[in-house]
């Protein structure tokens, strides 16, 4: 698709801001994403191709505004609401919970 | 798997990471213990010194070099290096005549096995729109000087296939030992936004 | 296929996946050919980058069988074809403005390429 995530030869996007010692992962969030995202596709729940459509269907502002591992939640989330391995309102559940539980 | 103490309300990221991952351990889908072998395996044990020790033996050997250029997975294997994202690989050589950059415009890829899990700014925007458009820009804002009569090659890993770059070796590095040369390769030598260092550099 | 248990991380791990397929193929083009890239505006998943859409390249090798992600992201299944390096000239990408001696290389599958 001509989405936002084709985005060779475009302009504007600004100076590259290499970070120096970067580390591998930048909040503890984003290993646990990393992680169930191998773990989730290692056991068969999408394939590459899949995981990377579901990025490219994003919204093209939360693309750019989001950071990477964000994009990688959203595609997970999409993928296995998509294929029935848990549904939105199981998460969105979830989610209150938890941020109940927090608070 | 290690439980937070959370001393604030978790961001809304935060929420949905903790709701996917509970659910999918509650439904058996996914298993913690693995989880946490997987973070502990790209955060811990597999990095740019993989592709350095790659880069290093290319410079000593010049039949593992040819080898390397050839059949690069099979090359980089033989040093131990394989796997999840480094499954097809081309090696690309620097040389007086010509430089290598690699990207990913469309996502990230990215030769996990010998380079680790890409930096953030490899993976964004700016990078990935003018690494093909304006190489020589990028380079210059890396701070690469390349002579002016040197052709710049633009490696876009759109498929399967995983791109390492061969840097040059630098002068005045006779008779350094094979590890004494891994340590003058850097990442973004590899990548090719950056040159290895120089040895005393 | 079963839920990966924390043994299994390793072998996953340094084996991966590779996307090539072991099928008997025929190739379209061969190294050395001239190509001209398909000028398709697909809505769906595709690796083919606008940029390069309806230019001119030269194919530089065959990389051999893999699956084809415009069909495998939508369980259409594999349709396994070759993907060749095919190098274009910086200024057919960018224009007259761009480096002469410059290029670019993509990786492209058979359905994305016409002979010129």
């Amino acid at each position: 698709m001509n989405g936002i995530h084709d985005l060779g030869g475009m302009h504007g996007m600004g100076p590259i801001r290499p970070e120096a010692d970067e580390p591998v992962f930048h909040e503890d969030w984003e290993r646990r994403v990393f992680g169930v995202m191998i773990a989730t596709f290692a056991g068969g729940q999408f394939n590459v191709d899949e995981f990377r459509h579901a990025i490219e269907r994003m919204d093209p502002a939360h693309y750019l505004e989001s950071s990477y591992y964000e994009h990688w939640l959203t595609a997970l989330e999409t993928l296995l609401a998509e294929n029935g391995a848990l549904t939105r309102a199981e998460l969105e559940a979830r989610r209150a919970k938890l941020a109940k539980e927090a608070a | 798997m290690a439980s937070h103490r959370h001393n604030r309300p978790l961001s809304e990221v935060e929420l949905r990471v903790k709701a996917l991952e509970s659910l999918l351990t509650e439904k058996g889908l996914i298993d913690p213990a693995a989880v946490d072998e997987i973070i502990d395996t790209y955060e811990h044990k597999i990095g740019p010194r993989n592709g350095a020790r790659v880069v290093a033996r290319a410079w000593v050997d010049p039949r593992y070099k040819e080898r390397l250029l050839s059949r690069g997975t099979e090359a980089i294997a033989e040093l131990g290096f394989s796997g999840v994202q480094g499954e097809d690989m081309v090696v690309v050589e620097n040389t007086e005549k010509v430089h290598n950059l690699v990207v990913c415009t469309l996502c990230s890829c990215y030769p996990w096995p010998t380079l680790g899990l890409p930096p953030v700014w490899y993976k964004s925007a700016p990078y990935r729109a003018r690494a093909v458009s304006d190489p020589r820009g990028v380079l210059e804002e890396f701070g690469v000087d390349l002579p002016a009569a040197t052709e710049v090659r633009v490696w876009d890993s759109n498929a399967e296939l995983r791109y390492l770059v061969l840097p040059k070796r630098p002068a005045g590095t006779e008779g350094m030992s094979e590890d004494e040369l891994a340590e003058l390769v850097t990442r973004d030598s590899m990548i090719g936004v950056g040159q290895p260092r120089s040895p005393g550099a | 296929m079963p839920t990966l248990t924390r043994d299994m991380v390793p072998g996953l791990v340094a084996t991966g996946g590779s996307c090539r397929v072991a099928a008997e193929v025929p190739a379209k083009f061969k190294a050395g050919e001239r190509i001209v890239v398909r000028n398709v505006n697909p809505t769906r998943h595709t690796r083919l980058p606008r940029y390069v859409r309806g230019k001119r390249g030269v194919v530089e090798q065959d990389h051999g069988v893999f699956v084809y992600p415009d069909t495998s992201a939508h369980g259409e299944g594999h349709k396994p074809q070759h993907v060749y390096s095919v190098k274009f000239a910086a200024r057919e990408l960018w224009g007259a403005e761009a480096p002469a001696k410059d290029c670019l290389y993509l990786d492209l599958w058979d359905d994305y390429l016409e002979r010129a």
